[in-house]
């Protein structure tokens, strides 16, 4: 296990908080009216899948769990949760639905993801910054709610409803984040 | 994405842009009412106010002779409001931008940011304490006269219930179970070692090192068991920080240990920052010479002290209080927004992207 300081901090990250595993979710630096440094976390426990906040002063120390990456293929999913192939040993594994998280909506059978392994269990999956996707239904003459802006809701093809602007049409490739559902751009048609 | 797509996609970010005049515009409305004065003070200046905490933004200023001087972007309009102050400019605010160095990779920080100052002689903090309760209910009654409540992340928050007050040593016993003087060693010179603080971190489970100080202890406590609680349902005044964290603030007379300086959380944001202001010469050349050496042993880049300044207080100061309060947070918290980039049109980490 190698020791780490907080400016090495990185969202995804594996670490020890009070001898328990734990996934940094998100962190933000956060320098309280006048005074000293520090960086806030969401941490996710790998165990109970339970998400805290702690606040680490700028500069301490914590354990970084050892984690290894496995380029694996989605296959499909079923009540168990969602199966992955590593395509070299044909190898088999599922990870819950509760540890895809949010990524549930823009996983895309066939795919190779990367798979996150920790003591030989499936304890996560990267996300990509963002994801292509078709969109397969979509209202070409909408006029958008002009409260909120020119917007519309259009699905893709995982299923999922994205929040787009009035000139993506049915056919168009969009860009996601997958993190936080949002439209990024158009990548193609 | 270039910032003029953006806006063209995306005209929510318009939208509130134009709330964030509407909200400014309300400002200025309440202190014309108040009949104070609104002045403009430079952002380029030769001198600044030690704050070790702070970071700065330096550049030079070049005569046709080609002789070179240093100069500074201020991290507030403070030190020369005060001098107008000493001046006899009476009731005051400005509306301007401030520069801090380094304050990125956060929701809260954008190193150009829009800050409200605004000074009351004859005030003391409780006087402005209600200036805020005040100027936060025009505003919302300009910019949005139908509802009663605030909804800022699902939380939301009635400014219109007499708002919460609570010292810091209360919200220590209350959600800390710790009372303020036993987080102190010795009273008679109190935030200088850090035994007793230290001790109770640790049973806390907090990691802590001989060489963290008083204040990142306290601070660290305040973040993970006390912030979360502050103007959940209605705004919290927090007041009396421990005189180590007193800034330019004077100190209580009958209780030395804190400061006469108190913040404003709404639903976990904190938006102003006030105190009675320091009037003692002499014990602001104190601190002055104390953020020095803090400032050098940080290596942290130098500035040239702002001996006018002090030169000002030594004149006299007159009695009076001060508020600085964070206009892009206000407009997050009217807005519901998350981050800080949500509501300027040019955020600066896009302006960097961009760039690339």
């Amino acid at each position: 296990m190698s020791k780490i300081s907080t400016s090495d901090f990185q969202k995804g990250m594996f670490i020890k908080f009070r001898e328990e595993p734990y996934q940094i979710v998100e962190f933000k630096h956060v320098n309280p009216g006048k005074g000293s440094a520090f960086v806030r976390t969401k941490l996710k426990a790998l165990k109970s899948d339970k998400v805290l906040e702690f606040t680490y002063k700028s500069g301490e120390t914590v354990e970084e769990i050892p984690i290894f990456v496995k380029e694996m293929q989605y296959l499909y999913k079923d009540k168990e949760g969602f199966t992955f192939m590593n395509n070299k040993t044909y190898e088999q594994l599922n990870l819950p639905e509760i540890i895809v998280g949010n990524f549930k909506n823009y996983i895309k059978e066939g795919q190779i993801y990367q798979i996150l392994i920790h003591n030989d269990l499936a304890v996560g999956m990267r996300y990509p910054k963002k994801v292509n996707l078709e969109v397969i239904e979509a209202d070409d003459g909408a006029r958008g709610n002009t409260v909120t802006g020119a917007k519309k809701v259009v699905v893709i093809e995982t299923g999922a409803k994205v929040t787009v602007p009035l000139f993506i049409k049915k056919g168009d490739i969009i860009a996601i984040d997958p993190e936080s559902g949002n439209y990024l751009e158009r990548s193609g048609k | 994405m270039k910032i003029w797509r953006k806006l063209k996609e995306n005209p929510e970010f318009l939208q509130k842009y134009f709330l964030r005049e509407k909200i400014i515009k309300a400002i200025r409305e309440y202190f014309y009412q108040e009949k104070f004065h609104e002045v403009e003070t430079p952002l380029l200046v030769p001198a600044l106010i030690p704050e070790s905490y702070l970071n700065v933004f330096k550049t030079e200023f070049s005569t046709r002779s080609g002789r070179k001087t240093s100069l500074f972007l201020t991290t507030s309009p403070e030190a020369s409001l005060k001098k107008l102050l000493a001046g006899g400019i009476g009731n005051c605010f400005e509306i301007t931008k401030s520069f801090r160095n380094g304050e990125t990779g956060s929701d809260l920080h954008n190193p150009e940011f829009t800050i409200l100052e605004w000074y009351r002689i004859n005030a003391n903090y409780y006087d402005l304490m209600t200036d805020c309760e005040r100027l936060f209910r025009f505003i919302y009654k300009t910019i949005d006269n139908k509802k009663h409540n605030l909804v800022y992340q699902n939380k939301k928050i009635d400014i219109y219930l007499p708002w919460e007050r609570l010292t810091v040593d209360h919200a220590l016993q209350k959600y800390a179970q710790i009372s303020l003087k036993e987080l102190i060693d010795d009273e008679d010179k109190p935030y200088l070692t850090a035994d007793k603080i230290r001790h109770v971190a640790r049973k806390k489970g907090y990691q802590t090192s001989i060489t963290n100080t008083w204040e990142e202890i306290f601070n660290q406590f305040f973040l993970n068991e006390i912030e979360q609680y502050l103007g959940n349902d209605r705004p919290t005044i927090i007041y009396e920080y421990p005189s180590v964290l007193a800034a330019l603030a004077t100190l209580k007379k009958s209780n030395p240990l804190v400061s006469e300086r108190f913040e404003i959380y709404i639903a976990g944001l904190e938006l102003v920052d006030c105190y009675s202001e320091l009037t003692d010469y002499s014990e602001q050349k104190k601190r002055f010479r104390n953020e020095f050496q803090l400032i050098k042993n940080k290596k942290i880049t130098t500035r040239t002290i702002d001996n006018e300044f002090l030169d000002a207080l030594q004149y006299g100061l007159p009695v009076c209080s001060g508020a600085a309060l964070g206009i892009d947070r206000l407009v997050m918290l009217f807005t519901d927004s998350v981050s800080i980039d949500e509501v300027l049109l040019f955020p600066f980490s896009e302006m960097l992207d961009n760039k690339k």
